[in-house]
């Protein structure tokens, strides 16, 4: 008797659980959506665009959707570099505004995630002050320092540390001064990197979150801290003026290489210098010399 | 014990006449290709001299066999680590100019000549370039006889440990002596070439013991070449693949004698089948010197012992294999007598090919205008022999003299007794003497007389069965292989392009 009691309560406990769960999740579900986007345009977006708050390295996306019908904005989302080499007008001016910075594809991208960007951008677009006005990591307008370019120098060319980790720019970059024998030659020139990213909020901007399908998966989990955006940023601002590596340094470099080369085969040449013994010849020679004596 | 057949070999160096019939007849067959035109499979060596290729003994050099190193056995020439460090390029090997330039003559020169003062001469031509060479400065046997005694001869590796006096003589005019050294490949027990092959190209037939170099597998590490401390694999500059001697398998297959063996003038050369304990192999090798010969020929097993058979019967080595083995000559000349000895078994690659020492002429001294032994007795004091023991001992004792020495006073005895029975200028009495300080009874001087003297083809070559059927038994129908192969190719031809 009391067995079938209590399985009776327990059935419509659970009962109740799974519909109270089911209502949460069609209620919350709209909210949940608009939340991971709003993450993802935090991770992929924010680093070159705001929404009413002025360019940065992208437009400015506030009212986007008055500008641009909403076919043409999917389109571009899904592949900008697709859209720009159709020759498209629009595309080729954003590409000038950019100062030659094309939008790299946005990681998992697809139409349906497009969508929800858009949606996303309309609904900030009608707020006041939306949450994506401001750049990620807030640089200050007064002149930097000089221990400022200094520590950023260091953080370039991996002397210091960066804190979570990440690599040190000079892997892949190369900035004019930086170290004597310049730098990686695997990713651009960074000397003017401060004037393409059109100065300082643009630049920090991509350094909170690197947005280049290289340098994603790179700094993803070693983010840079918001002091070291600030020092970097300061270190390649500084840099802005230098000329970019000239070909005579590319040369010298290349020469450099050659004399190396050289040098090697040269111990090479030392190290195994008995590779090559004549047997016989010596042989003769030195019967040559006794009888000559 | 763990029995494996092998075919063995034994070269009776009091015999050789140095015709280079052998090495003809080999190069015939084998090394008329491009690309082996200076390889020499088999070779004949004046010795006094430095051999091919020049100063093939002299292992501080060539880096060849094996060494012991804190109770292992290392190769001279490689290992692990040094095969990685010296990947693109193989130290020790031998230059050309070590074997020779092979080379031709243009013999149409003789015919076409424009009409001139002199007599037109066939131009020698490089078989490497094709061009014509200015001056040939070393062939395969370029000391043959003595040649060039005072660069060669002089600087022979077995002249190590001579002293001075003794150096002296050798080369003193009226004491000058030389006798010949045949070369094949040794087809070795402990193959110093196959433990180097990186690629494993090399290996041991199992049936036989012929060492082999697979000509798919070889990559041209040439590994083998350094590590073979008797030089007797050599790399084909055109196919790009080591070749070595084959002992003719093909022909051993068939039932012939090898090539070599078959044309040899003075009848030097036996061959048959040993049975011997592989368990072993390690251990042996890594004797000291002294030790050696006497290790080799106790890993050599008696095919009569019912023991030996039995275990040679489980390891699947056939009844017509054992009865051969029973009939080997190589083993009388090794194992019973004690006669022929190996090649600088200091290389540790246990060899099995053997040589019986020769007894050198006997000792010459001038006495102003007369000659005269120094010996009373024809069959000289083997001590007292033009040929100084130290230098046999390099060769075939690991630097040691006894077991050279004990072999040459058995031949000395055979040859005393034999004079007593045919000539009778000796007496039986001190003939039998002599056999017994030799450690040989009558019979046994009956025995090495008769192989050494009156052997046929057959006392010479006893040539196991080679059981191929066998073999393609395992693959085919043996009748339907027959109909199918056998028109020289090794694929049969198809109709069509």
């Amino acid at each position: 008797m009391t067995v079938e009691v209590t399985r009776k309560v327990s059935f419509g406990g659970r009962l109740l659980v799974r519909l109270a769960g089911f209502a949460c999740l069609t209620l919350d579900s709209m909210p949940l959506q608009a939340q991971e986007t709003a993450e993802y345009f935090k991770r992929n977006c924010a680093n070159c665009h705001t929404i009413g708050g002025g360019r940065l390295v992208g437009p400015d996306l506030k009212n986007v959707g008055q500008r641009k019908d909403k076919e043409w904005l999917t389109r571009f989302l899904l592949n900008p570099k697709a859209v720009m080499d159709s020759g498209d007008a629009y595309a080729g001016r954003l590409f000038q505004d950019s100062r030659g910075v094309l939008m790299p594809t946005a990681p998992d991208i697809s139409a349906e995630r497009a969508d929800n960007l858009l949606v996303l951008i309309e609904a900030e677009s009608k707020l006041e002050r939306s949450q994506f006005a401001g750049a990620l990591t807030a640089i200050p307008d007064r002149p930097f320092t000089e221990q400022e370019m200094e520590h950023g120098r260091l953080l370039f060319v991996g002397l210091k540390p960066l804190a979570n980790g990440g690599a040190a720019c000079l892997s892949c970059h190369s900035v004019q001064g930086a170290s004597i024998l310049g730098g990686g030659q695997l990713g651009p020139d960074l000397t003017a990197v401060w004037n393409k990213l059109q100065g300082r909020k643009g630049l920090a901007a991509w350094l909170s979150s690197p947005p280049t399908p290289t340098m994603q998966p790179v700094y993803k989990n070693h983010p840079l801290d918001s002091q070291e955006i600030l020092e970097l940023v300061a270190y390649l601002e500084s840099a802005k003026d230098e000329r970019e590596t000239s070909s005579v340094a590319r040369f010298n470099f290349f020469l450099l290489g050659l004399a190396g080369t050289a040098g090697g085969f040269v111990l090479f040449d030392f190290v195994w210098r008995r590779r090559f013994r004549a047997v016989r010849r010596d042989l003769v020679h030195a019967g040559e010399e006794s009888e000559d004596t | 014990m763990n029995v494996r057949s092998q075919i063995a070999m034994v070269f009776h160096l009091d015999k050789c006449i140095g015709c280079h019939t052998c090495s003809i007849a080999c190069k015939n067959v084998w090394t008329d290709r491009k690309g082996t035109e200076y390889m020499w499979w088999n070779n004949v060596e004046t010795k006094p001299g430095t051999g091919f290729p020049t100063q093939w003994e002299n292992q501080d050099k060539y880096n060849g066999g094996w060494v012991t190193f804190q109770e292992k056995l290392e190769l001279r020439s490689t290992s692990k680590t040094k095969t990685v460090f010296n990947i693109f390029h193989n130290p020790h090997q031998p230059s050309m100019d070590d074997y020779y330039e092979p080379w031709t003559y243009d013999y149409q020169h003789l015919f076409n000549a424009p009409e001139g003062n002199d007599q037109p001469t066939a131009i020698p031509l490089s078989l490497v370039t094709g061009k014509p060479m200015e001056t040939i400065e070393a062939g395969p046997n370029w000391d043959d006889d003595l040649g060039g005694s005072p660069v060669y001869a002089a600087n022979d590796p077995n002249l190590k440990n001579l002293p001075e006096d003794q150096r002296d003589q050798l080369f003193a005019i009226e004491r000058l002596v030389y006798f010949y050294f045949p070369r094949i490949c040794n087809h070795c027990l402990n193959p110093s070439c196959v433990a180097a092959c990186p690629s494993g190209a090399l290996y041991k037939r199992g049936e036989d013991g012929i060492v082999l170099v697979d000509q798919q597998r070889c990559r041209a590490w040439r590994a083998c070449v350094a590590a073979c401390p008797y030089k007797k694999v050599f790399y084909n500059w055109f196919t790009g693949k080591s070749e070595k001697c084959i002992l003719c398998f093909p022909r051993l297959e068939t039932g012939q004698a090898p090539a070599c063996f078959h044309s040899c003038v003075g009848r030097i050369r036996y061959l048959g089948v040993l049975l011997y304990d592989a368990e072993r192999i390690e251990e042996v090798a890594k004797r000291p010197d002294i030790e050696l010969i006497d290790a080799h020929r106790a890993m050599i097993l008696d095919p009569h012992d019912p023991e030996v058979i039995a275990a040679a019967r489980t390891n699947g080595i056939s009844d017509g294999v054992i009865e051969s083995a029973q009939k080997s000559p190589v083993y009388q000349f090794v194992k019973v007598w004690k006669l022929a000895l190996p090649p600088h078994i200091e290389y540790r690659t246990l060899p099995m090919l053997f040589y019986v020492p020769p007894l050198s002429p006997v000792m010459a001294r001038r006495d102003g205008d007369t000659v005269d032994h120094v010996s009373d007795n024809l069959f000289h004091d083997i001590d007292e022999s033009r040929v100084p023991m130290q230098f046999l001992a390099n060769l075939f004792g690991a630097g040691h003299e006894g077991k050279v020495r004990y072999a040459l006073a058995k031949q000395k005895a055979v040859r005393l007794y034999r004079r007593a029975v045919t000539v009778g200028d000796i007496t039986m009495a001190m003939a039998e003497r002599a056999l017994r300080e030799a450690d040989c009874t009558v019979d046994e001087a009956e025995e090495i007389y008769r192989l050494t003297s009156l052997c046929t083809f057959d006392d010479r070559f006893v040539i196991p069965p080679a059981q191929r059927e066998q073999a393609i038994e395992m693959m085919k129908d043996p009748h339907e292989h027959r109909q199918g192969a056998g028109f020289g190719f090794l694929t049969g031809p198809r109709r069509g392009l």
